[in-house]
């Protein structure tokens, strides 16, 4: 155990130097390399702990707001400059940005559970190897996500066909067609193409987007998913209060009756160590470990939350990522569905990520809108220079 | 308009063992075990005082070989101006570092 746990910390940190905004990246180096100075095992998985948890502390920090960081500065200035606050300042002008720190918390925090209930470390491994994936994803995906995908429609048809294809050819247990194998392991289809779809299709819902939509529906209603299908629909019907329109009233009403059809079919999966109703279980654990797979899941749905404070042609994309992920951690509360990113699994680490990486890249608009505060415009142009935080990097 | 709040103790604990190793570079667990500041609260401190401009930092290369370099920290002369001026007249509240920074070459 011991070797294990600080491989596991001085992995974890080393991630967190690639996965965390480029400021704080030379600060998580220089973390991880503290541990190889550290004595006892415990020590150093406890440091390394500490110093995710400032890590993550400072990333959501800074991605929630230019505005209150100068205000919570311990510290005076020692002379007026825009460097000053600039530590602090955004990342939450980047929704997508956001939503990586939101994934990777959690992971983060559901490593720490599954370590503390004794769960097998092949699937902390499996969690660790989506994060880094996903992440990889996301930024080849980013790329390619500030442009206007032109083809999404036809890109959402194609997914929606690999759900109907999981859904007579797939995986089945007790009478569920889900998943597909990808060698040792079981991938659940709709955990990681459904939210992708849905930022497809919040980007362009157009008639081949719609029909690709409407197919999805039908899958989950065959496989039958009751959980991705009430999760589908509450996406699209927050795209739908976003942004209403006749094209995302169909796809929503086709979700909605697809949802009203697998509550009439049976769905009584038993519940999975370390992947079902661990929002409960985890507090049997450890009252912490309760609360970090409970703060996990909650943070999931944090990038939706910016939507009030985005562009209006933001909007729509942010809540039905919200609603979207909302709904996938209301699932696991309700029944036995797989609790995204902080239990066992990682199809929701992939979805979540991909999903994430959709989203919209540009800046929020209020600070730039109301200007308000000279403060915020100076750190904003302090980050594009790459000065907040800046420390040399190691030769 | 900046807006003037009172240290926190670990803040405290870490100017004054930072004032103490003076051109000293100290090192983040170092600092840790000296202040018994936990890593999860010393770090925000370090980040926003470099951020500041209270504290230098620079990598380090370590003098036996083949380990990585070390990210090392030590105050600046703004940072010793407010080190002198938070620690002088309060007591130091974190526990430990002073015996054991007494204890150090």
């Amino acid at each position: 155990m011991s070797g294990l746990a600080r491989r596991l910390a001085s992995r974890l940190l080393a991630a967190a130097s690639r996965l965390f905004p480029r400021s704080l990246r030379p600060w998580a180096r220089a973390m991880e390399r503290e541990l190889d100075e550290i004595k006892g095992d415990g020590a150093a998985l406890l440091f390394a702990a500490g110093c995710l948890r400032a890590l993550l502390g400072l990333a959501i920090a800074q991605a929630l707001g230019s505005v209150r960081a100068p205000a919570q500065s311990p510290l005076p200035s020692p002379e007026p400059s825009s460097r000053s606050f600039s530590t602090m300042s955004h990342i939450a002008t980047h929704p997508r940005t956001l939503a990586l720190l939101c994934g990777a918390g959690a992971v983060a925090m559901g490593l720490a559970y599954l370590a503390a209930a004794g769960a097998p470390s092949r699937y902390l491994i499996v969690n660790l190897a989506a994060l880094v994936l996903g992440a990889s994803l996301w930024l080849a995906l980013g790329r390619a996500a500030g442009g206007r995908l032109r083809q999404s429609g036809l890109m959402v048809a194609g997914l929606a066909s690999a759900l109907v294809l999981t859904a007579f050819f797939g995986l089945a247990v007790d009478g569920a067609a889900r998943w597909v194998s990808v060698g040792p392991l079981n991938v659940q289809v709709s955990l990681v193409v459904l939210p992708v779809m849905l930022m497809l299709y919040a980007r362009q819902p157009n008639a081949i987007g719609t029909a690709g939509m409407a197919a999805a529906a039908f899958a989950l209603a065959i496989q039958p998913d009751r959980a991705m299908a009430g999760v589908l629909a509450a996406g699209l019907l927050a795209l739908l209060l976003a942004k209403p329109g006749r094209l995302k009233l169909a796809a929503a009403g086709a979700s909605i009756a697809a949802f009203g059809w697998t509550l009439l079919t049976p769905d009584a999966l038993p519940a999975v160590p370390w992947v079902d109703r661990i929002l409960y279980t985890a507090f049997d654990v450890h009252p912490v470990a309760g609360l970090a797979v409970v703060t996990g899941a909650a943070a999931l749905a944090l990038p939706g939350l910016t939507a009030a404070r985005c562009a209006p042609d933001s909007r729509p994309a942010l809540l039905a990522f919200g609603g979207f992920w909302l709904a996938v951690v209301i699932a696991a509360a309700l029944g036995n569905y797989p609790t995204p990113l902080v239990g066992y699994g990682g199809s929701a680490i992939l979805g979540y990520l991909l999903s994430g990486a959709l989203l919209p890249a540009g800046a929020l608009a209020a600070a730039a809108r109301n200007g308000s505060s000279a403060q915020s415009v100076a750190d904003q142009g302090a980050d594009q220079t790459g000065s907040e935080l800046r420390v040399p990097h190691p030769a | 308009m900046t807006r003037k709040r009172a240290l926190s103790k670990h803040a405290l604990a870490l100017l004054a063992a930072l004032l103490e190793a003076r051109q000293r570079w100290s090192h983040g667990y170092e600092l840790a075990s000296l202040t018994t500041i936990q890593s999860g609260t010393l770090y925000p401190l370090l980040i926003r005082l470099e951020a500041q401009g209270y504290l230098e930092a620079e990598w380090q290369q370590p003098v036996a070989g083949g380990r990585p370099p070390r990210h090392a920290y030590r105050l600046t002369a703004a940072g010793q101006r407010l080190a002198q001026a938070q620690t002088l007249d309060q007591a130091v509240p974190a526990a430990g570092w002073r015996g054991r920074e007494a204890a150090s070459p």
